[in-house]
């Protein structure tokens, strides 16, 4: 299912170093909410004809790579037309995963079901941290604490929950281009 | 959804917890087709458990101007307010994970109604404002800004202020015990004025001596 997210804004220029870091930890975050969303990422590459960009699941990881959290980082900056398209892969994906993260959310629910689900998640984000990313940088550290990384956590669900929808694309990439304009 | 009536048109616009209903018909003259809405007649916004809340145009608009912007701002992690508190809405952070809606009537008297949402049901209300933005059956002008990026001193607002004054606090407080420990520290002596007796001796005068006090006979030390 694919849809229309609305004109791409103008601005060419690349993400900054930190918003890259953010666009690959919300992904995560997303891989982290659907245990397919590896898969799910480069399906929906081709379905909103990304193909060109992405053509298989090793060139979407090399983009990815980018994120100077990475414990293989690669050098270099990616170029503003591939972060859009990670970026529009990024907003389609909360979209579909959209009852997930407000169920994360929602404080009308029972605190306890609240919980659990924040444990699973922090538990399968924690996996996946560990395996991808330099656990020696304090941003990694922080998110896998189970505590101190808490209010982390969920400032990147929220933040998805925003950007999840049609309109989500330009506030996301705004978001991930601050301190730049 | 479109529900067809003679030339009344409705939309309606479902996310869990609220829905948003168009009521308006077409601008024939601007040429829009029977399916459009060119002219709104009015609007209701439906919560699960809340009052139901009606307006007209420049309503949808100020809610719009007020919330867009404010989700903007929280992905970017700064909670700030939107909406003068003389505008018909606005909307204010409200403790963590909840935020206060702020609607005041037109009509004089009427106290505003605050609606106080968490994350969940403001990203719900969100999605239905985008809907209502990209929706091509809708032909009215909105005016929005477009999102822009933050600049550094907007940033700041998601730093807290105590942590924001710690640094210059810190370097402050730092120098000012420097200073006073470096004050309580002795001089150094003063170099012996030895020019000034010199030239005195050389006029065959002794320097005036201070009096000395008697002094007593010592006793013998005892051997050892």
């Amino acid at each position: 299912m694919t849809q229309d997210l609305g004109p791409t804004p103008p601005d060419e220029r690349p993400l900054p170093r930190r918003g890259v870091e953010r666009l690959d930890l919300m992904l995560l975050c997303l891989e982290a909410l659907d245990f397919n969303g590896g898969e799910a990422m480069l399906w929906l590459s081709e379905q909103l004809g990304y193909g060109g960009l992405f053509p298989n699941r090793v060139e979407l990881w090399k983009r990815r790579c980018h994120n100077p959290l990475r414990r293989a980082c690669r050098r270099g900056e990616l170029a503003a037309v591939e972060t859009d398209a990670l970026i529009r892969i990024l907003c389609v994906m909360a979209d579909r995963l959209y009852p997930m993260l407000r169920s994360l959310l929602s404080r009308g629910e029972e605190e306890a079901v609240t919980e659990h689900r924040w444990e699973l998640f922090r538990q399968r984000l924690g996996e996946l941290l560990q395996e991808r990313m330099n656990p020696r940088r304090s941003g990694i550290q922080t998110l896998l604490h189970p505590l101190q990384g808490a209010e982390e956590r969920r400032r990147l669900i929220r933040s998805l929950a925003f950007a999840a929808g049609t309109g989500g694309f330009e506030r996301m990439k705004a978001s991930l281009m601050d301190a730049v304009g | 959804m479109i529900q067809s009536a003679p030339m009344k048109q409705s939309l309606r616009y479902d996310q869990i917890s609220c829905r948003l209903q168009l009521d308006g018909l077409p601008d024939v003259s601007a040429g829009q087709s029977s399916q459009a809405i060119g002219i709104l007649t009015r609007w209701s916004l439906e919560w699960l458990g809340r009052p139901q809340l009606e307006g007209r145009r420049e309503h949808l608009e100020a809610l719009m101007a007020a919330v867009l912007p404010y989700a903007r701002h929280l992905i970017s992690d700064v909670a700030r307010p939107f909406g003068d508190p003389e505008a018909p809405v606005s909307i204010e952070p409200a403790g963590e994970g909840h935020h206060r809606l702020q609607l005041r009537s037109s009509q004089p008297g009427v106290e505003p109604l605050q609606l106080e949402l968490d994350d969940a049901e403001l990203a719900d209300l969100v999605r239905v404002l985008d809907q209502v933005r990209l929706d091509p059956r809708l032909q009215l002008p909105l005016p929005l800004p477009d999102p822009r990026p933050l600049r550094h001193r907007e940033l700041s607002r998601r730093t807290p202020l105590a942590r924001r004054l710690a640094a210059p606090l810190g370097g402050a407080l730092a120098l000012v015990l420097a200073a006073a420990a470096a004050a309580l520290l002795p001089l150094p002596p003063q170099p012996a004025p030895e020019a000034a007796p010199r030239r005195e001796a050389s006029n065959g005068q002794a320097p005036p001596s201070p009096p000395q006090p008697p002094q007593e006979p010592q006793p013998p030390l005892p051997r050892s």
